[in-house]
């Protein structure tokens, strides 16, 4: 049985909110003067780049493609926790997955910086929800009690 | 005859968490603050190459990466200076107010920083947009870079709009690693909260 709903559903809406505003002026309307409400949001997070970021409304979002990935996975993640727990109760696989997809985001940026390879929106969009998902998931069993499943 | 229910194990105070909040958060605050001046500087002396990793890009990317660990070292702290016991809800209160005190601490310490090199917002914006200029982009593709790099450094300039919106998602990152603070080095409590 879940344990601190309350908290459950109050992040989960907070991510819900995270990847509906990291979606940009193309969702929230651009008619405004100087710098969208939505970046200024994610201006601390994130550098924002328009070439490395998805379009939405044919407007850049908010975040760029790695972070969008990210928030995404984060939400999609924890979406899921009531469904998965049974895989991830006192399982050490998810903070496993956690720890590949911080090696493979240190991996990819290398890569690139070093010019060894040129990754893409894509490419950094999936490696960024690989990243979120395995923190929620990694997370997901601290809402079931110890009786739940041995 | 009347009965007491004594609880064994009260929630600790409000208290007890500031400490490993305000250690942690001042410092990843002062962090954040040191490599975000040092890449600055690198941008401001560097000749413009054009190379999309640019210092302050990096220091973006490194700035982030950094302060959204810091719920999970404030739980961290707390489990060894406080307590090792933990709720997932303690822990992600600790978290967030990490995200507050270090997002409060960057906003003084930059405020600070002006005071000292009262031109350092304008040399860092010259150099983002001579760098830009120097890619090998389209027009306007650079345009729109200079537009939002450039607005994005302007608007560091202000104090409140810092802190009102950079509190909700630098706290939130840190609400989740706090989680995972308290996954990794608390011994969880049943409690509800």
């Amino acid at each position: 049985m879940m344990k601190q709903k309350w908290l459950y559903f109050g992040v989960l809406t907070a991510l819900f909110l995270l990847v509906l505003f990291s979606l940009g002026s193309g969702l929230w309307g651009s008619e405004q003067t100087g710098r969208h409400w939505t970046e200024k949001l994610f201006y601390g997070v994130c550098h924002q780049m328009p070439d490395r970021s998805f379009t939405f409304n044919s407007l850049p979002m908010a975040v760029n493609s790695r972070c969008f990935g990210i928030f995404f996975g984060l939400f999609a993640g924890w979406l899921t926790i009531p469904l998965s727990y049974k895989l991830t109760f006192k399982k050490t696989w998810p903070v496993k997955l956690l720890l590949f997809a911080v090696i493979l985001q240190i991996i990819d940026f290398s890569g690139n910086y070093l010019q060894l390879w040129v990754n893409t929106n894509l490419s950094r969009a999936l490696l960024g929800f690989l990243l979120g998902a395995g923190a929620s998931l990694s997370i997901g069993d601290l809402f079931y009690n110890n009786n739940s499943k041995k | 005859m009347e009965t007491e229910e004594i609880n064994e194990n009260p929630p600790p105070a409000f208290s007890n968490y500031l400490p490993s909040v305000a250690i942690v958060g001042a410092i990843f605050g002062v962090v954040s603050f040191v490599l975000g001046l040092f890449f600055g500087y690198q941008q401001i002396n560097a000749e413009p190459t054009g190379s999309i990793f640019s210092p302050l890009m990096l220091s973006g990317v490194v700035v982030c990466l950094i302060t959204c660990f810091g719920g999970a070292v404030a739980v961290w702290h707390y489990t060894k200076e406080v307590s090792s016991s933990l709720t997932l809800g303690q822990g992600s209160l600790i978290g967030f107010m990490t995200g507050a005190v270090i997002v409060l601490a960057t906003v003084v310490f930059n405020e600070i920083w002006m005071l000292i090199d009262p031109d350092y917002t304008e040399k860092l914006i010259e150099a983002t947009v001579a760098n830009v200029e120097a890619m090998d982009l389209p027009q306007n593709a650079k345009d729109d870079m200079v537009d939002s790099m450039v607005e994005g450094v302007r608007s560091s300039q202000s104090v409140l709009q810092q802190i009102f919106w950079g509190i909700p998602v630098t706290g939130l990152l840190n609400l989740i690693t706090g989680m995972i603070g308290t996954k990794l080095f608390a011994n969880k409590e049943e409690g509800s909260f």
